[in-house]
C-alpha cells in the first residue's frame, strides 16, 4: 500500500490540474498532472499573454481505453477584477495529434474571493467510438486567509457528471498553494482518489 | 437544451456574484478607512502597517511605489506581478498584499517610477491598478 501510494503520488507530482488556471502570467509556463478514475494525463501550456495558452496533452482515457495526444487551445473570454474578487469565463478546446480523431471544446468559468470559490467546466469530448459530455462544478471556501508566500488551504466540494453514466459523482476535496505550486486531493468511494498537480514557471 | 440552460445558468450566477461584491466591497472600505490604513508623511498608504514596516526595514534611501490593484485574489494571481516587476533592473524588492489588494515595489533612488508604465504592466497580467502613491524612505 504504502510504495504503490507513494509511487502514485510521484506519478501525480509529473502531471497538472486541467481545471486550475487554465492561463498563466505572459510568458508563463504550466505543468500540470491529473489522475483520476476516468483519465490519467500530463499538460503542458504556455501563455504568450495573460488571453490565451497553448499546450500538449497527453491522455491515457480509461473510459475508451485509449491514448493520445491532444494539442489545446484556451482563451479567456472575459475577466472581471474586483477589489475582492476576480470572475473568469474561458473557451477552451484540443483536438487530437495521432491518427484518431478525439477533440474537444467547451466552456470553462471561475469566481473567487480570498475566501470563497465557485466553478464550472462543461467540455464536448468525441472521438471515433463515441460523443459524450462532462460537467464539473466546484464550490468552496478558505479555512484561514493565509498571506503572500503562505501555504493556502481551500475546502472544496466537487461534483462531477457524464452522458456516460449519466451519474453525478459529489465528493470533498482539499487544494492546497504555495508558491507557484497547487495539489488538489479528492476522494470518494466510487471514484477512488483524485490527484491534481500543478506547478508554474 | 439542457447544455444551453446550465450555461445561461452558470454566467447569470456569476454576474449575479460580481454584482454582490461591488456592494460588499464599497461597504467594506468605508468600514476600514478609519481603522486599518497607515498614514506616512500625512499620506494614507492604506497598507498593513506590519507589513509595510518589514518591507522597507533595509531600503533606506530608496523610492517605494504603493499600488491598488484589483483582481489580486490570490497568491497565483500576484505571482506574475512579482516575476514581472522583478525583470526591472530598477527594482531592488516588490512585495504583496493580498489582504488590501496593494503591490509595494522598492526602486533605486534615482528611477523615474511611471504610473502608465506599471499600469500596462499590471494589465498584461490580467489585472487593473488603480491608484499609486509613491514614497521617498
Amino acid at each position: 500500500m504504502g510504495i504503490r501510494f507513494l509511487t502514485f503520488c510521484l506519478l501525480a507530482i509529473l502531471s497538472i490540474s486541467v481545471d486550475s488556471r487554465p492561463v498563466s502570467y505572459p510568458g508563463g509556463y504550466t505543468l500540470m498532472t491529473k489522475a483520476d478514475n476516468f483519465q490519467n494525463s500530463v499538460y503542458m501550456h504556455y501563455s504568450p499573454t495573460y488571453k490565451y495558452s497553448i499546450g500538449i496533452e497527453r491522455k491515457k482515457d480509461k473510459r475508451i481505453e485509449d491514448q493520445y495526444s491532444l494539442l489545446r487551445f484556451t482563451y479567456l473570454v472575459n475577466r472581471k477584477n474586483t477589489h475582492n474578487s476576480q470572475r473568469n469565463l474561458y473557451f477552451q478546446s484540443g483536438f487530437s495529434l495521432d491518427s484518431n480523431d478525439n477533440s474537444f471544446y467547451g466552456i470553462h468559468g471561475d469566481w473567487e474571493t480570498r475566501r470563497y470559490f465557485i466553478g464550472f467546466d462543461f467540455k464536448k469530448v468525441e472521438s471515433i467510438n463515441q460523443i459524450f459530455s462532462e460537467q464539473k462544478y466546484q464550490i468552496g471556501f478558505a479555512p484561514y486567509l493565509g498571506e503572500y508566500g503562505d501555504l493556502h488551504t481551500w475546502i472544496m466540494l466537487k461534483a462531477t457528471k457524464n452522458s456516460i453514466t449519466d451519474t453525478t459523482s459529489t465528493y470533498p476535496c482539499l487544494k492546497f498553494f504555495k508558491g507557484d505550486n497547487l495539489l488538489e486531493l479528492g476522494y470518494n468511494g466510487k471514484s477512488n482518489w483524485d490527484f491534481h498537480f500543478m506547478r508554474r514557471f | 437544451m439542457k447544455n444551453i440552460f446550465f450555461i445561461t445558468f452558470a454566467i447569470s450566477s456569476f454576474s449575479l456574484a460580481d454584482s454582490m461584491m461591488h456592494h460588499s466591497h464599497e461597504d467594506t472600505h468605508n468600514s476600514q478607512q478609519h481603522n486599518t490604513e497607515i498614514f506616512v508623511d500625512g499620506n494614507n498608504f492604506g497598507v498593513d502597517q506590519k507589513r509595510f514596516s518589514n518591507f522597507v526595514k533595509n531600503l533606506s534611501g530608496a523610492k517605494v511605489a504603493v499600488i491598488s490593484v484589483q483582481g489580486m485574489v490570490c497568491d497565483f494571481c500576484a505571482r506574475g506581478i512579482e516575476k514581472t516587476f522583478k525583470k526591472d533592473e530598477n527594482v531592488i524588492s516588490v512585495d504583496v498584499d493580498l489582504n488590501k489588494g496593494k503591490v509595494l515595489i522598492a526602486y533605486k533612488q534615482e528611477s523615474e517610477i511611471s504610473y502608465d508604465d506599471i499600469k500596462e504592466k499590471i494589465t498584461a497580467n490580467g489585472q487593473n491598478a488603480t491608484k499609486m502613491e509613491v514614497l521617498d524612505l
